[in-house]
């Protein structure tokens, strides 16, 4: 479900909490690994990937039915 | 429920585009301003993530003569919006200055040293639209809005407006992480909640939030608007959008090839070489072309960039980054597709909900104090932040000019609103927004989808309001958030409900409405179609634009 967090890079300073607009992360408590609360509701626009200042603390992942549709070569 | 009360000159209600733009130039005229925001300014609504395409008229390079500009920009999709086209004209007359702005402001305007214009125009016609780099627009504008003192406040949803019906007093929001209600005595409100999202099914209906505007833009202020008496336009006129299918994002005039058939032929006349200058308009012209060759047995559609040049690959990827698309990039990556190699399949998206709170040139509304500006009223880049400026210079004017307004009489609306919500907080079963949601997506789509006709309408028209009876007496809520997604969607039901009413009276064919009890295009509706509240009953008229 997106997004996840990786417990043992997560510095836990909350920038992805507050940045997201749909409040995905809704109850999560200041100090502590963000909770994925209403993972649903994530829209997929990664602003919580980009804020967050430690690569590869967070990830989204793509829903199955979401996934683009294509060609292969 | 803890309760708050503040006042202000001018209240923003959303702080996307339009209501930091609208924030900006109201504090920096003196006003004391307040943006409440649903989310977090830094990174909601549809400019959150990036655009890339800002529709502007350079008279040194389009000519004196405006109205040739706005005659080609009305031939692509901005055509589908029907306003007066004075509206335009003092876009136009504005968009350039903001431009330079923007600039100034630190967001890149130019590309290499000078203006680029590419997307959205046709081959061989004048070119409408310049390229930015938009991803950290919202950072900068916030920033802009700030150093003018404007206050923002995050996590505030605006939910009613105060006032009788002539003239605003205020409006009162909630906050969607405590439970506190906050009362605004505001001599003006600016309406900026953008487009309404969630009432119809998205192209995933099993994930409600896969939808290229984001979640949470529900029509908010549309249905605030009406509620307190504002005139809305053409609700019932659905839009519809073309993009990668199953990942929905905007952002056609980005890409840089050619839309085909599974054989390679082209879909349409314009291109046949992927083109940077142009994209393929077909997209723009024909917004259902991906639905009907997948109907007709001819699809699926691809957008085909397989013979993109090098250097054109590299620039529609450093686009793509700033229209909002770096998620679609990241998973592209991650699974390995490479639109050098691989054609991708585009869908005719969804309808969705069309649409205007009806304002004239100085973004003013039919209620005295009470401003629309961005999706809200008509919308892309160029409109929201043009139209942002102007609503925050009248509304700053027009609070210099009148005094603190009361708001003694609006006693009983408060209540009625804490009430509610604390009723949906009580209620121990239920059903969820997410529950009311769904079956409010179900008879949009089912009753005022793609074809209609009367007795569709008066069928759905009924069931819509029974959902809305139970919604309103059974919807329950674990916490703020959940309240904020009920009271969305009872906002969605009041929406859905205008789609139906208006529906009902357009007795014609025309675009996306289409009745086949009348099939024909009667010119003589060329008109607005209007809908307002009068003694709690809505009055449907039709008007010149
Ligand atoms: C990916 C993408 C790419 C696009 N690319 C382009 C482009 O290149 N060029 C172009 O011209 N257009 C583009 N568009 C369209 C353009 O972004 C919108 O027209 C524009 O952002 C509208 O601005 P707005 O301020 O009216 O609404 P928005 O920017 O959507 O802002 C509305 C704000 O109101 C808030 N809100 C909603 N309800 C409430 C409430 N009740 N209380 C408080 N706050 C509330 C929302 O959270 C949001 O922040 C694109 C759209 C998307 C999604
Ligand atoms: S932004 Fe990154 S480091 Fe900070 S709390 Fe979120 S996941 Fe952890």
């Amino acid at each position: 479900m997106p997004p996840i967090i990786d417990l043992n890079k997560c510095i836990k300073c909350g920038q992805c909490v507050d940045i997201c607009t749909e409040d995905v992360f809704y109850g999560s408590k200041e100090g502590e690994v963000p909770t994925v609360t209403y993972p649903k509701e994530c829209v997929h626009f990664s602003g919580c990937v980009y804020v967050c200042p430690v690569p590869g603390a967070i990830r989204l992942r793509f829903p199955l039915p979401i996934l683009l549709v294509y060609k292969p070569e | 429920m803890e309760e708050e009360f503040l006042e202000c000159d001018v209240l923003c209600a959303g702080g996307g585009i339009a209501g930091l733009m609208a924030a900006i130039r109201a504090a920096e005229l003196g006003a004391k301003v307040i943006v409440v925001e649903k989310g977090n300014v830094k990174y909601s609504g549809c400019g959150r993530s990036g655009n890339d395409h800002f529709e502007t008229y350079i008279p040194e390079i389009h000519g004196r003569d405006m109205d040739v500009f706005i005659d080609e920009l009305l031939r692509t999709a901005k055509g589908e919006i029907l306003i007066g086209r004075e509206i335009y004209h003092t876009q136009f007359a504005k968009a350039f200055d903001i431009v330079q702005l923007w600039e100034k402001w630190g967001i890149p305007m130019k590309y290499k040293g000078k203006w680029e214009f590419a997307g959205h125009s046709f081959p061989g016609r004048a070119m409408t639209h310049i390229k930015y780099e938009g991803r950290l627009q919202k950072t900068i504008l916030e920033r802009e809005a700030l150093e003018r003192g404007a206050q923002i406040m995050n996590r505030v949803m605006a939910i009613d407006l105060l006032g009788n019906g002539k003239k605003i007093c205020g409006a009162i929001a909630t906050h969607t992480r405590e439970d506190k209600l906050i009362i605004f005595k505001a001599k003006t409100v600016i309406l900026a909640t953008g487009k309404c999202s969630r009432l119809y099914p998205s192209l995933t209906p099993g994930w409600m939030f896969n939808d290229p505007h984001g979640g949470v833009q529900t029509g908010d202020g549309r249905a605030m608007a009406f509620r307190a008496g504002a005139e809305l336009q053409n609700v019932e006129m659905p839009q519809r959008h073309i993009g990668p299918k199953y990942f929905t994002k905007f952002g056609q005039a980005t890409w840089i090839g050619v839309l085909k058939d599974p054989h390679g032929k082209p879909v349409g006349p314009f291109v046949t070489k992927p083109d940077r200058r142009y994209g393929d308009m077909i997209m723009e012209v024909n917004k259902e072309v991906a639905e009907e060759y997948g109907r007709s047995g001819k699809g699926p559609v691809y957008m085909d960039c397989t013979d993109i040049t090098k250097e054109d690959y590299e620039y529609m990827m450093h686009w793509m980054k700033h229209e909002g698309n770096i998620s679609l990039l990241d998973h592209m990556k991650e699974e390995g597709i490479d639109l050098r190699k691989n054609p991708v399949e585009f869908a005719t998206y969804p309808l969705r909900c069309g649409g205007l709170i009806v304002t004239n040139t100085k973004a003013e509304t039919n209620i005295r104090g009470l401003y629309a500006a961005g999706d809200e009223a008509f919308g892309d880049i160029s409109a929201a932040a043009t139209f942002g400026w102007i609503s925050g210079e009248n509304a700053a004017a027009y609070a210099e000019s009148t005094e603190v307004p009361s708001i003694k009489n609006e006693k009983d609306k408060i209540d009625e609103n804490k009430r509610r919500i604390v009723q949906i907080r009580n209620r121990e079963c239920g059903p969820d927004w997410e529950e009311a949601n769904i079956a409010l997506q179900q008879v949009m789509n089912d009753y005022a989808g793609s074809v209609r006709n009367e007795a569709l309408l008066k069928q759905g028209l009924s069931h819509l309001r029974r959902l809305k009876e139970k919604a309103k007496t059974l919807l329950i809520a674990r916490n703020p958030h959940e309240i904020g997604r009920c009271l969305e969607v009872l906002n969605m039901l009041d929406i859905g409900e205008l789609v139906f009413l208006m529906a009902l009276n357009r007795k014609e064919t025309r675009g996306l409405h289409v009745r086949p009890d009348y099939p024909f295009t009667n010119p003589v509706l060329d008109q607005a179609h209007v809908i307002r509240m009068k003694k709690n009953k809505s009055v449907i008229e039709w008007r010149n634009y």
